[in-house]
């Protein structure tokens, strides 16, 4: 089953890409695709949330992983309906041609593929093979329009995590040399096998090891201050690709890096250098992005600290924590996804309409595009954690999981940094919706199909922030209890 | 336990390493670059083979001919072909200037020798000594790549990087799961393929592979 | 110590003959004949009878420094083991050694001073920035040597490396032999740092020191010089790769010993002769790039010893 899941979107990749010219095609194919692997991924996630863990010695699914798959899956069925109407619209407007048009059908599918791999792989090698994979492909997907900026944007993203992913790959040497100790040559990298003697590894190189790992595939999460790639490559993207990468990409790379943690929790060491780390990390995250949201020009930038800001966050909830941090980050996860996506969306749609990036350029929003604008004015009203919305309590535990574990000064920087974002992000978005808008400006959405996907997300962050369902609840807490936090 | 003539080679073989980073870092020229990088990758391979030798380990001797036909014959090829297409101008153009460089990278490989220092203790693998070399390679390839002007050194600077990483593979651990390993170097390859894609665009884009040009995108 | 003289006055007596055959290597290489290998000592010899002109500005300095530059060397020669290991042997000999070469070096910069002309001071200037970066990289080489046979004297650190053997050798001895090389190139105007035989003002460095000098002073200085030139390649021959050296004195170990060091220094010889035919001279802003090298090298080789 899990190898289906895997070769379904290299199938549509090979598909799109022998299909080019067709255009049409391409999109059908592209959007059956990606509904296929909604509907086989979805199964997974809820054998596994129900039945338990699927373990096929190379591939192995948890419910850390089915949780994850479920995000992919999720998020990728949703940028390929937007980007349908989207790309369409660059199409004619000139800015994309025809071969572009298949070829970035095929390189989203093989993006997919690769973040597939991370969280199905057993092989911590694998894995790292697969995050390097997930660089490498999707540099041709920031770089895709051919101007100077975004190659600017692609060749700094390949470079800054490919150190990144270097360092990544000298630490997971070292867990690995860990463990040759105990498990003599047999030691095969599977992190079953290291759970299973998680006691017994080397404290010296697993501890060396971790602090490589955090710093490298740190880089990818976007971690400050590894981060610099992130604004840059995130703004230049395509919009439905800026979704996948904020909403998808970095969560990716934070699972691989929370399967270290995991193991330190469980090994000799203990939680606490593991998870001071994170939450030093994540501090960081939050405080530099707070200082750069405030004085931002650009909304798609703008939009890209905001990610930095919430990966920082779930850093600092897993450093917390103790039952309510883990929960909340790990909740936070699924909903920073989601609301990071509607926003990606909305603003793909004020760029095809205003043609700026900058927010002085964009006025009057309510009154050109109201659709867009109402749901983006929920969405960003959602990301600074406003309730009823899911970010909220997310972020209201992981403020809870602080406070129980007696963090209280970091729970309190915490809550600050939320605050002036929340009065920055804001402040930037209501002067974009409201106002007069530019002479000449025509009113009208200029991607109705586009507002589909939009509504949906809309739908499923007002309901996951009233309430979580059962289901989704339960598997959470057994993930919880894989780090060995009281449920 | 130990033939002490491997060991010998073994040493001698990472101070060439060691050695072929300094002169990374010394030379002046592009050519002269993907010259010392491919000997480099010979040590690097030699060594494997001498570790396989030792250990009996049958994959490992697999893991270093790859090494030494990919990093050694196949990727200075395509960076000098890169270069030519590109027509990059001869010379390297550092941003720190080569004393003060070659003193930075006096300075980070005692660095790494202090850093790994409380490794080596373990003493279990082959030579944790070549730890710190490997060690100081990262760091002088981190170092090269923030120094260097120019795209394709960039590049250059990550594949020594890399090679700091297989010393530690091969150093502490004596290989990975062959799998991994073999993973590892296709992602290398097309990594590197990818960056002179990316360099030859940029050059069409802006008529320069210099790096310090690529600062259009600021807060 | 009787031996130590006797290897004294040896060094002194073939110093001109290696320069000559350096020359004639030189000339081998560019396709000439050259002149002869003698010619050095009759160079010495004519300046030897000629009388010298002293510049009005210069001081005792001036007049002295010949014969300071001679004693240095002839002191120096006392310590280096020659073809055999019993030199005159004390602790820290090697640091003495190295700083009677230094000491040498300061006269003839503050004699190009003092005579108050201009090429003079620019051939000082020179000098002294060259040195600056030289030193630490000699100092830093025998301290290797040192270390890796446990004794600062200079003897000692001879036999104990000859009485060991080949595959005993750890790799830090050659990059501290190839930095000493290096070094040996720039302390004793050699191409590619200086180039011995121009007299041309945008070249000149050793040569602009000992310009003003004519007579029996410049045959000194040149003696000095050339003997200079000797002592580092037998330092290089017998603190490196001191095979072959006698341990003892037996008439035929010393007969072996003086072989070999003749050998490995005609070997030195030949070496630099190629480098100075294939190589150009460097421009003075690039030597810096050269030295750090080599003092790279010398640093690398301390590490290595440790590290490895």
């Amino acid at each position: 089953m899990i190898i289906t899941l895997l070769l379904l979107p290299v199938a549509v990749a090979l598909v799109c890409l022998l299909l080019n010219r067709y255009t049409k095609l391409v999109e059908t194919a592209s959007v059956l695709g990606a509904g296929l692997l909604l509907l086989l991924g979805s199964v997974l996630v809820l054998h596994v949330f129900e039945e338990g863990i699927i373990d096929e010695g190379m591939w192995y699914l948890d419910q850390l992983g089915a949780f994850m798959l479920l995000i992919i899956v999720l998020i990728g069925f949703l940028a390929i309906l937007y980007s349908v109407p989207y790309m369409r619209h660059e199409h004619e407007s000139g800015e994309v041609s025809s071969n572009m048009l298949g070829l970035y059908y095929t390189f989203l599918f093989l993006f997919i593929f690769t973040m597939v791999l991370v969280v199905v792989s057993n092989n911590l090698g694998i894995v790292w093979i697969a995050v390097e994979g997930t660089t490498l492909v999707s540099a041709f997907l920031v770089g895709f329009y051919n101007k100077g900026t975004s190659l600017e944007a692609a060749w700094k993203y390949l470079i800054i995590c490919s150190i990144g992913i270097s360092l990544a790959l000298l630490g997971t040497i070292f867990v690995y040399a860990s463990s040759i100790d105990v498990l003599g040559e047999n030691s095969d990298l599977h992190w079953t096998s290291l759970m299973a003697v998680a006691g017994q590894l080397d404290p010296a190189f697993l501890k060396i090891g971790f602090v490589l790992v955090l710093i490298g595939y740190g880089t990818k999460v976007g971690l400050a201050p590894m981060h610099t790639w992130l604004p840059d490559a995130h703004s230049q993207a395509p919009s439905p690709v800026s979704a996948l990468l904020s909403g998808v990409l970095l969560n990716c790379a934070m699972y691989a890096v929370l399967r270290y943690h995991i193991l330190m929790t469980h090994s000799s060491i203990g939680g606490a250098f593991s998870s001071g780390l994170l939450l030093l990390f994540g501090l960081l995250s939050l405080g530099i992005a707070a200082a750069f949201i405030i004085t931002q020009k650009d909304y798609k930038r703008l939009l890209a600290y905001s990610s930095i800001e919430h990966m920082g966050i779930i850093a600092i909830g897993f450093g917390f924590g103790g039952f309510w941090g883990i929960f909340g980050a790990l909740l936070h996860m699924f909903n920073h996804s989601m609301t990071k996506a509607l926003l990606f969306f909305g603003a793909g749609n004020v760029l095809q309409k205003y043609k700026t990036k900058s927010i002085d350029g964009v006025r009057g929003l309510s009154r050109t595009m109201p659709v867009t604008s109402i749901l983006l004015l929920m969405g960003a009203l959602a990301i600074t954690g406003s309730p009823p919305f899911s970010v909220f309590t997310s972020e209201i535990m992981v403020l809870t999981g602080g406070i129980d574990q007696g963090n209280i000064l970091p729970a309190l920087l915490y809550a600050g940094m939320i605050v002036i974002i929340f009065a920055a992000f804001m402040g930037h978005v209501v002067r974009m919706i409201f106002g007069d808008p530019p002479e000449g400006m025509e009113k009208g959405e200029v991607n109705k199909a586009g507002l589909i996907p939009m509504i949906a997300l809309v739908v499923i962050i007002l309901v996951m922030g009233i309430f979580i369902p059962d289901g989704l609840s339960d598997a959470l807490r057994d993930i919880v209890a894989l780090f060995g936090g009281q449920v | 336990m130990l033939n002490s003539l491997s060991l010998d080679a073994i040493n001698t073989l990472a101070a060439i390493i060691l050695l072929t980073d300094f002169m990374l870092v010394a030379s002046s020229r592009m050519r002269s670059l993907t010259r010392i990088f491919a000997i480099q990758s010979l040590a690097l391979g030699a060594l494997a083979a001498v570790v396989a030798f030792e250990t009996g380990a049958e994959h490992i001797y697999i893991v270093a001919v790859l090494s030494i036909v990919l990093k050694a014959v196949i990727i200075p090829r395509f960076i000098n072909y890169a270069t030519t297409k590109i027509q990059v101008k001869r010379e390297v153009e550092p941003l720190v200037k080569i004393p003060g460089s070659l003193l930075i990278c006096a300075a980070i490989t005692l660095l790494a020798y202090f850093v790994t220092e409380p490794l080596m203790q373990q003493g279990t693998a082959i030579t944790s000594n070549c730890l710190a070399i490997s060690f100081a390679s990262v760091l002088i390839g981190m170092f090269l790549m923030v120094s260097r002007r120019k795209a394709i050194t960039e590049v250059i600077g990550l594949l020594v990087v890399e090679n700091g990483v297989f010393l530690a593979a091969i150093s502490t651990t004596y290989s990975m799961p062959m799998i991994v390993e073999l993973g590892v170097f296709f992602d290398v390859l097309v990594g590197v393929i990818i960056m002179g894609l990316f360099a030859f665009r940029i050059n069409r884009t802006f008529d320069s592979i210099d790096a310090s040009i690529l600062r259009g995108l600021k807060d | 110590m009787l031996l130590a003289m006797i290897q004294t006055l040896f060094l002194l007596a073939l110093a001109p003959l290696f320069t000559g055959l350096i020359r004639k290597f030189k000339a081998f290489f560019q396709g000439r004949q050259g002149p002869s290998v003698l010619q050095p000592y009759r160079d010495l010899t004519k300046l030897f009878h000629k009388d010298s002109v002293i510049s009005k500005d210069a001081s005792w300095l001036f007049t002295a420094t010949p014969y300071i530059c001679m004693t240095a060397v002839i002191t120096a020669a006392l310590m280096i083991p020659f073809f055999t290991t019993s030199s005159i042997n004390f602790i820290g000999d090697i640091i003495v050694v190295v700083y009677l070469f230094g000491m040498m070096r300061f006269f003839m910069a503050l004699a190009g001073l003092d005579a108050g002309s201009a090429f003079g001071g620019m051939g000082s200037s020179r000098e002294m920035t060259i040195s600056a970066m030289v030193e630490p990289t000699i100092l830093l080489s025998i301290f290797t040597m040192a270390l890796i046979s446990g004794t600062t004297r200079l003897g000692e650190i001879s036999f104990n490396l000859a009485t060991t053997g080949l595959d005993l050798v750890p790799p830090a001895l050659f990059l501290a032999l190839a930095a000493f090389f290096i070094s040996t190139l720039a302390e004793n105007a050699r191409v590619p740092v200086d180039n011995p035989a121009t007299h041309l003002e945008l070249t000149m460095i050793h040569e602009a020191m000992i310009l003003e000098h004519s007579g029996k002073q410049l045959a000194l200085m040149e003696w000095s010089s050339m003997t200079k030139l000797l002592l580092y390649l037998v330092i290089m021959a017998n603190t490196f790769l001191p095979w072959g050296i006698a341990t003892e004195v037996t008439p035929m170990a010393l007969i072996i010993g003086i072989f070999a060091v003749i050998l490995k220094i005609t070997l030195f010889s030949l070496a630099i002769a190629i480098i100075e035919s294939s190589m150009a001279k460097m421009r003075l802003f690039r030597l810096p790039n050269l030295l750090t090298v080599s003092f790279s090298l010398s640093l690398l080789a301390v590490m290595s010893f440790y590290i490895l």
